[in-house]
């Protein structure tokens, strides 16, 4: 076992949060899961074909190209465009509902770190990153660059960030789909506290213009189990109106909503192609990204192969 | 409405206890920015105010049943006006059934006793009683017995405590009445409260206290409602009032003189009333009294032989009339063998000395023989030193100068032993030796402080005589049958100035002044009588005169009576003296009616006395100083006051109880009616404790039920 999974505390959230730079975040997260597996986490997300060549010994059996074998009789495999440059486009939701945290970190750092992580691993791939973040409006937008220098000014960007009451997370991502200029893949990282019908309509909005997207859906624990006791006065963050109750005797009705909830995204994310990933955000962050891409492996190597274009 | 424990409303206040953990509840509320509202929807906020609603309900629930409960333990009661809630509760009554038990209640009407007739009043009150209500049975006399209390209503326990009672031979004592029944029923616990009084309502007992009775019956009405009912039956009556000695010396061979009185306490003439004296329950005497005019009373002259010595029972006895307890009067006689009397003579003079003069009147006989059985040994004062005054039933000091220290204690101890002391004046004595000497134990030995000689004569040398008004004491009885002249025939012209002790007592005094001439006082288990003159005829007459002999003969028999010979009245205490401290820790008293009762002996300043209290049946009673001692027989009879049996007319009861609030019920039906209409209260704890049970209930129900309903709605979203 390498040395540096010992340390895996070190990247627990609240821990994350006292370090306070962004680059170091990331890298420290991204170094470990590069020398934990040894492979690009993002290997295969490449989205341009570039052309055939001869299967030598050591290429993955997966890029054979089976229907050029079935018309010759040999093997060839299939080289991306991608794999020696994509764009990532990095999509924060903004949203004073981000701001909720039971813990001491709340959505948005959390949401912070994995976009300043995710930046960080794109870039050591050398390939381009971008960074957009909204609220009820889109407040910044970065277009894709591979300079290592983007990783300040994302930190910057990311640092700068205060929340706004209302977010319109559909008009939003419709908004952006407009300002992508090239097929990317887009991370977004939001609690999607929406609608589940408009959010769905932006994603496939951006799975429309031929976005390869994935979706990680932050969320606090409290949010998850609800585990208040006694009298609790619930205030919208979002200018919703307030709840006085006690939320031990509506666990399960908040529960049921919440799973219905879920269902229908997850269904939804599922329906158009578009990898879904809750995320808790009391857990750290280098193993919410090592799962999410164990599960991405495992999904691009099984039959759901489809998420990718 | 009133309850019996109000304070417990106090507890009314535990239902603040759920609204306060309600409010608490609701005002400690935490806040909450909350990010994910779209998830605390319309259904939740729905479901959110339903639950209010329902702890609402249940926190309604849960106070309404701690309130009826509390209100349930308060015992309320309420009464027919106080509205609908009257119409439920049960009519829980506690009584106090107070009978009358003295010995008027004993009176025979030919048919039944007055007591019967009360017993059957009470059947009557019973049926009105409900099985479980608290009931308190009291028995009225001189001491109020209580037969039950506050016991739980058993028709056929009542029964059993019913045929057990039995009139006593007591007098009843009617000013204690009104406290004690209040007592009584404040000890009750019952929504409301009934007293019966069960009353031959004697006159005597009630008409002079009309008014005081009146405000005490006023005043306990308030507590609860009083119910008198009289009973019915005649005032006939005779009762043997008085039974004593009046003459004679009660030694072996000889007869006295006792003197019966009887009192006709009804309203006609008695006529041919017959009077038996009995001996040791041999009848050795009648007498008939012609007749005996309504409210008078007539004395006749019992003569009683006494053939043998010791103790004897005597007995007074009427013929049958309606009230047999007062027709009995006892008395008890020691008969002696013979007495012997020590004279002890102060003065140096020879032959008509006064030592002779007393033992010439001791021995004198009517008859003009000796007396066999009486022993008089005279000696001079120097010689007293050497005699041993063990021998003697009583001592006679006659003008002796001084006493020894030693000498004054032993005749100290020969009184207290219970023999007897008669101490002359004289020229020789020296008051100041006396004084000190006599007074160096605790009591003094004599009734009185001597001072000086005080000359009683007038300018003519003539001695003033004996004060004829004399009181009831046993030694002047015989003096009151003398002719008035005679009496005064006895002259004293020098007296000894005396201050009487606080133990001291003047039986005899000089006409026209309080001068003492005879003092006695009781030491121990004896007595000491004190002249303030001389035995012989240096200062009176007194010894040339009837007045000596029979004084010195009374005050013999009764200094060599017993203590016991003197009759008790029913409710007095009986008392066993001792002069030491008794071998046996315990006395034995056998009642007449064959019971014996252990009474320890205690020590009162000195003196060992065994106590029993309150002897409460009239007849003979056999005090023992153990249980293989011989026994000395106690007389105790009735007290006669209260043999005049008249009661209250009717007209005179509506007098006496008006404005009082007090019910007044003489037929059974009348008793149920009235108490029926009395009775408004009713209890209403049932009715509250089972509601608040019954909401405790649904409390629990509608929570389970609740709960249940939550559980299947969870149950069908999973």
């Amino acid at each position: 076992m390498p040395d540096h999974i010992t340390q895996i505390n070190y990247l627990d959230p609240e821990l994350l949060q006292k370090l306070g730079d962004l680059e170091l975040v990331a890298r420290e997260v991204v170094e470990g899961l590069r020398v934990g597996s040894h492979r690009s986490p993002l290997r295969g997300f490449s989205t341009e074909f570039a052309h055939h060549r001869q299967y030598v010994p050591g290429d993955a059996i997966r890029d054979i190209d089976w229907r050029v074998y079935g018309r010759t009789d040999r093997y060839y495999t299939k080289l991306y465009e991608a794999e020696t440059n994509f764009d990532c486009h990095v999509l924060i939701d903004a949203s004073a509902s981000m701001s909720y945290g039971s813990g001491k970190v709340n959505k948005l750092e959390y949401a912070k770190f994995l976009a300043a992580s995710m930046a960080y691993l794109v870039l050591k791939q050398r390939d381009s990153v971008g960074l957009s973040i909204f609220d009820s409006e889109v407040r910044t937008y970065m277009p894709p660059r591979s300079a290592m220098g983007i990783i300040v000014e994302i930190d910057k960007q990311l640092r700068d960030i205060v929340p706004t009451p209302k977010t319109t997370v559909a008009k939003q991502l419709h908004d952006i789909a407009l300002m992508m200029k090239r097929r990317s893949f887009v991370i977004l990282i939001s609690d999607l506290l929406a609608d589940v019908d408009d959010i769905m309509a932006g994603l496939d909005h951006l799975r429309f213009d031929g976005h390869n997207v994935v979706v990680l859906h932050t969320l606090d624990p409290y949010e998850l189990e609800f585990p208040f006791k006694g009298t609790w006065r619930f205030e919208g963050l979002e200018r919703e109106e307030p709840l006085t109750t006690q939320p031990e005797r509506i666990r399960d009705d908040y529960v049921a909503n919440l799973t219905e909830y879920l269902s229908a995204l997850r269904a939804g994310c599922v329906g158009a192609n578009i990898d879904y990933k809750t995320v808790d955000v009391s857990r750290p962050v280098d193993g919410v990204l090592n799962e999410f891409f164990a599960e991405r492996a495992t999904t691009l190597t099984g039959g759901a192969v489809g998420a990718r274009l | 409405m009133s309850f019996l424990n109000p304070l417990l409303l106090l507890g009314a206040f535990g239902i603040g206890l759920p609204i306060l953990a309600h409010m608490l509840n609701r005002f400690e509320v935490r806040h909450t920015d909350w990010a994910a509202m779209q998830f605390l929807n319309r259904s939740v906020r729905v479901r959110s105010r339903q639950l209010k609603l329902r702890d609402v309900i249940l926190l309604l629930l849960r106070c309404l049943a701690l309130l009826l409960i509390v209100f349930a333990i308060t015992r309320p009661a309420t009464t027919k006006k106080a509205g609908p809630l009257a119409g439920l509760g049960e009519k829980h009554v506690g009584m106090v059934i107070a009978i009358d038990a003295s010995f008027s209640m004993q009176h025979d009407d030919g048919t039944r006793t007055r007591f019967d007739d009360a017993l059957e009043k009470v059947q009557a009150i019973k049926e009105g009683i409900r099985p479980g209500d608290p009931v308190t049975l009291v028995l009225l006399g001189a001491e109020h017995r209580v037969v039950a209390r506050n016991v739980a209503f058993d028709p056929d326990e009542f029964d059993e405590m019913l045929d057990a009672l039995e009139p006593t031979d007591e007098s009843l004592d009617i000013e204690s009445l009104p406290q004690r029944l209040k007592d009584l029923a404040a000890d009750m616990k019952a929504p409301q409260k009934e007293i019966y009084i069960v009353t031959d309502m004697q006159a005597q007992d009630w008409k002079p206290r009309s008014a005081w009775l009146r405000d005490s019956f006023k005043a306990l009405a308030k507590h609860a409602s009083v119910f008198v009912v009289p009973l019915e039956g005649g005032s006939e009556n005779l009762a043997v009032t008085g039974f004593e000695l009046m003459s004679g010396v009660l030694r072996k061979g000889t007869s006295a003189r006792y003197r019966a009185t009887v009192r006709n306490c009804g309203a006609t003439v008695a006529q041919q009333v017959r009077v038996a004296g009995r001996v040791n329950n041999i009848i050795a005497d009648t007498k008939v009294i012609p007749s005996i005019a309504p409210g008078a009373s007539e004395s006749v002259s019992l003569f009683l032989p006494f053939r043998d010595a010791g103790p004897v029972r005597l007995v007074a006895e009427l013929s049958e009339d309606p009230l047999a307890a007062d027709n009995v009067r006892r008395a008890v006689a020691v008969i002696r063998d013979k007495v012997s009397v020590l004279c002890v003579e102060g003065s140096s003079k020879g032959g008509g000395s006064s030592g002779g003069l007393i033992a010439a009147a001791l021995r004198a006989r009517g008859n003009g023989q000796g007396q066999e059985d009486l022993e008089v040994h005279s000696v001079a004062w120097v010689d007293l030193p050497g005699q041993d005054l063990a021998k003697f039933d009583v001592v006679v000091l006659a003008d002796v100068p001084d006493i020894t220290t030693e000498h004054a204690a032993a005749l100290d101890k020969y009184v207290r032993e219970g023999n007897g002391l008669i101490w002359f004046g004289g020229d020789n004595v020296k008051a100041d030796v006396w004084n000190e000497r006599s007074a160096l134990g605790g009591t003094p030995l004599l009734p009185a402080v001597i001072e000086e000689q005080m000359r009683t004569s007038d300018a003519m040398g003539i001695g003033r005589p004996l004060d004829p008004s004399m009181t009831d004491h046993p030694v002047c009885r015989s003096l009151l049958s003398l002719p008035e002249d005679l009496l005064s025939e006895t002259r004293f012209r020098l007296l000894l100035r005396v201050t009487p002790s606080t133990t001291g007592m003047a039986v005899l005094t000089l006409a026209g002044s309080d001068s003492p001439v005879l003092l006695e006082q009781t030491l121990g288990r004896g007595h000491v009588f004190m002249f303030t003159t001389t035995a012989g005829a240096a200062w009176n007459n007194m010894a040339v005169t009837p007045v000596f002999p029979m004084l010195l003969q009374q005050m013999v028999t009764y200094l060599t009576a017993r203590e016991f010979e003197t009759s008790r009245t029913v409710g007095d205490s009986l008392s066993l003296s001792y002069v030491e401290q008794p071998d046996a820790s315990d006395a034995v008293f056998d009642t007449p009616a064959g019971e014996t009762l252990t009474v320890p002996v205690r020590d009162y300043r000195n003196q060992y006395v065994a106590l029993l209290d309150g002897a409460c049946e009239a007849g003979f009673y056999l005090a023992r100083v153990s249980v293989q001692a011989a026994g000395l027989p106690v007389a105790v009879n009735v007290d006669t006051r209260e043999s005049t049996v008249k009661r209250l007319s009717s007209d005179e009861v509506l007098a006496l109880l008006k404005g009082a609030g007090v019910n007044i019920v003489r037929s059974r039906e009348g008793l149920l009616a009235v108490a029926e209409e009395a009775r408004t209260s009713r209890s209403l704890w049932r009715i509250f404790m089972m509601a608040g049970l019954v909401f405790l209930v649904l409390e629990g129900l509608f929570a389970e039920w609740l709960t249940g309903r939550g559980a299947r709605a969870k149950g069908n979203a999973n």
